[in-house]
């Protein structure tokens, strides 16, 4: 656990370019234990880009990036295996979280339960429903025990009630201690964070600033 | 390292790909069909094109379990693998399987064509599935897209088909070393004593090729408070 005050995730003068394009310039982002952060922007302002580099995808070409504990990360399009079912995919990080069968079965299950995800259903990804994608890709980013949560638009799918107990999920993650980044093109999140960071074009000072 | 992070993703692996019943059945039979097709033309250009037709089979698989994989893999390496466990998680499935089919596919040759020296036909076709596997693995990881990696299989293995393997273009090209075994295997004035050595060293240095691609691709995985 962190000391008070001491930040789960710090991002100081974040620089990325793809070619020529300057995707972002110079970028600082502070999430403390606890605290819920939205990411906001238009489309290319380069939300998804800091999120990977947060989480440890890209290197900056400038900058750096200090976590306290592990990351999940719960990117905007699932990663999963089309053929594997939901308990195949527990099962395969199993041994990278150095959980045993059992266990990463149990945690599992009971993350997906509270997603609301249909636990049991054997089908391969494939044949689940976007939201059904959208909840294992977050019990994936989940499980472990991870100290920041980086979701990366998780809701896309999700139908309205699975987006209103999203967020009361966020809210009982927080109060867990973990720090939560969201990113968010609907205003109507931003009611449910502590503090927003605006990402703008063109490209200067980022607007960071308190939810009340 | 533990053995348990090489056998999961390889049991994985090889579920999410035989699953894949309608292209495991073309990949399959493919090499077949090459040898069917080339049997006219006599037992040496069947028993060769059939043997190296076998790396579309395998090759083919081992693209498509690495480009699927592409996008898993960030996941599973912040989880906490390390890139080469999951690389050699693949490998030892593909392996297996193209040991599994590359034997079956021996048996029909050997029945098929009668060559000279039967066992040696059957390690020629082994070794271009053992060679596929490594060669499959580079190409999915440095192909961008589906495409562009079957495109690189196609090349490679209808330039090895097409050429004769005296020639110096052959020799390089990762399927020389098993195609001079099984041309042996038909034909015992066709030995060549490096072939062997050059079908053990190809498959060495393309897996290294795969292997650091995916290390170079692999998340920058921090421990506790340090910085990328």
């Amino acid at each position: 656990m962190p000391a008070p005050g001491v930040p789960v995730l710090e991002a100081r003068g974040v620089t990325h370019s793809y070619g020529s394009k300057l995707i972002l310039d110079g970028v600082s982002l502070s999430v403390n234990p606890g605290e819920v952060v939205a990411i906001v922007g238009e489309n290319g302002a380069g939300k998804s880009t800091l999120m990977r580099i947060c989480a440890g995808l890209i290197r900056p070409d400038v900058g750096a990036v200090n976590v306290q504990g592990r990351v999940g990360y719960c990117p905007q399009v699932p990663g999963l295996f089309d053929l594997l079912n939901a308990d195949e995919h527990l099962l395969l990080l199993a041994p990278a979280l150095e959980l045993s069968e059992r266990s990463v079965l149990e945690q599992g299950h009971a993350l997906l339960s509270e997603l609301g995800f249909p636990v049991g259903d054997a089908s391969p990804t494939r044949y689940l429903s976007g939201g059904a994608r959208q909840k294992l890709n977050l019990a994936l980013a989940l499980l472990g025990g991870v100290r920041v949560l980086l979701l990366d638009e998780p809701y896309q799918g999700f139908d309205h009630g699975s987006y209103v107990s999203f967020w009361e999920h966020v809210s009982r993650w927080s109060a867990a201690g973990l720090g939560v980044v969201v990113v968010t093109h609907l205003l109507t999140d931003l009611t449910f964070v502590d503090r927003v960071v605006e990402l703008a074009i063109p490209r200067g000072p980022v607007a960071d600033f308190k939810v009340t | 390292m533990s053995l348990r992070r090489v056998i999961v993703p390889a049991t994985m692996t090889g579920r999410e790909l035989l699953r894949r019943h309608v292209a495991m059945g073309l990949l399959t039979g493919l090499p077949l069909a090459f040898y069917i097709c080339s049997v006219s033309q006599g037992p040496h250009h069947a028993a060769v094109t059939g043997g190296i037709a076998m790396a579309f089979s395998v090759a083919g698989a081992s693209i498509f379990a690495a480009l699927t994989a592409r996008p898993v893999d960030q996941r599973l390496v912040l989880a906490g693998y390390r890139p080469f466990e999951l690389l050699l998680g693949r490998l030892l499935f593909l392996e297996l399987f193209g040991v599994v089919i590359s034997t079956l596919f021996s048996v029909i040759m050997v029945l098929g064509t009668g060559p000279q020296h039967p066992v040696v036909l059957g390690i020629g076709v082994e070794l271009v599935a053992a060679i596929s596997v490594p060669f499959g693995l580079a190409v999915g990881a440095l192909a961008p897209h589906e495409l562009e990696g079957v495109l690189m299989l196609i090349g490679v293995v209808g330039i090895q088909l097409t050429l004769d393997s005296t020639q110096t273009i052959a020799k390089l090209l990762p399927f020389w070393g098993a195609q001079r075994v099984i041309s042996y295997a038909v034909d015992v004035t066709a030995w060549t004593s490096v072939a062997p050595l050059a079908a053990l060293v190809y498959p060495s240095l393309l897996l290294a090729v795969a292997a650091y691609i995916a290390h170079a691709r692999a998340p920058a995985v921090r421990s506790i408070g340090a910085a990328t």
